[in-house]
């Protein structure tokens, strides 16, 4: 068996952040272009898909930090992108005319190769195998968990 | 209206895919990054940014796409993903650097597939 990684951002985690980054900086960005261009197109494709960039963001941010509070803000955010590629995914093939625009999440993530649909179970799967292996007292934490675990 | 030479975004697709192919062969032996990977990935990097001299010379010949903000966000971001790819990648001492490099060359593809959708006179 190889190395144990190190934190939440090495290891399966270097490849899942750098996903993360490239959909927070795309769905951002795309959402600031669009609402700054032409908001009355699609106002709620546009402030849909602004949501999901600022829930990359977050998704990010927490993965790369790691520490036990990052860990379980990035549960929420993930927990949130996968109800909002399910639900928004749901409601723009019930309802296409609320979405005369596409947003990162509709057809459940069908314009990006549905990866919006995967990334967030193989956040969750990689959140719940820090959760484990902090419980069962593992090796190599990350600074701040040293700094906040008392010997067992 | 005269169009972008097709010959560089085909390459880029070529290549990119190619380089993820490489690169997840490699993360399936196990093995780190190496100096092929890193070496490719440059290659991925100048054929980025020879398209964005075509670009731009499109655009000083006084064409313009649907949504110029658009385009510029992409000139912009393109050049930067096997840089970002290749910082990321050398962070990482096992398997999983050549799997963040597979997403660049990856990701290259599919921004030409974009660029195309952008402005159709960058054909592929």
């Amino acid at each position: 068996m190889s190395e144990q990684p190190a934190s939440t951002r090495t290891g399966p985690g270097r490849l899942l952040v750098a996903v993360y980054a490239l959909f927070a900086l795309s769905a951002t960005a795309r959402a600031v272009v669009q609402i700054a261009t032409k908001f009355h197109n699609a106002p709620v494709a546009y402030l849909l898909s602004a949501f999901a960039g600022a829930v990359y963001i977050l998704a990010t941010v927490t993965l790369t930090n790691g520490s036990p509070t990052a860990r379980r803000i990035a549960v929420v955010s993930c927990s949130v992108e996968l109800a909002g590629v399910l639900g928004v995914g749901t409601w723009s093939i019930a309802d296409p005319a609320m979405f005369p625009d596409a947003t990162v999440w509709s057809g459940y993530g069908s314009g990006y190769g549905f990866v919006p649909l995967v990334l967030p179970v193989f956040g969750l799967l990689w959140l719940r195998y820090w959760a484990r292996r902090t419980r069962t007292g593992a090796t190599a934490a990350t600074p701040a968990e040293h700094a906040g675990d008392a010997p067992r | 209206m005269s169009c972008v030479n097709g010959a560089v975004p085909t390459t880029i697709i070529v290549a990119g895919l190619a380089l993820a192919g490489y690169a997840l062969t490699m993360t399936a032996m196990n093995r780190r990054m190496s100096v092929i990977l890193l070496g490719a990935l440059g290659v991925l990097e100048i054929l980025l940014l020879v398209l964005v001299g075509l670009i731009v010379a499109k655009l000083a010949s006084g064409a313009r796409p649907a949504s110029v903000p658009t385009l510029v966000g992409y000139l912009i971001a393109m050049p930067l993903v096997p840089v970002a790819a290749a910082f990321w990648g050398l962070l990482e001492r096992s398997r999983w650097g050549p799997a963040v490099i597979a997403v660049a060359g990856l990701v290259a593809a599919v921004l030409m597939v974009r660029l195309h959708q952008i402005w159709p006179v960058i054909h592929v």
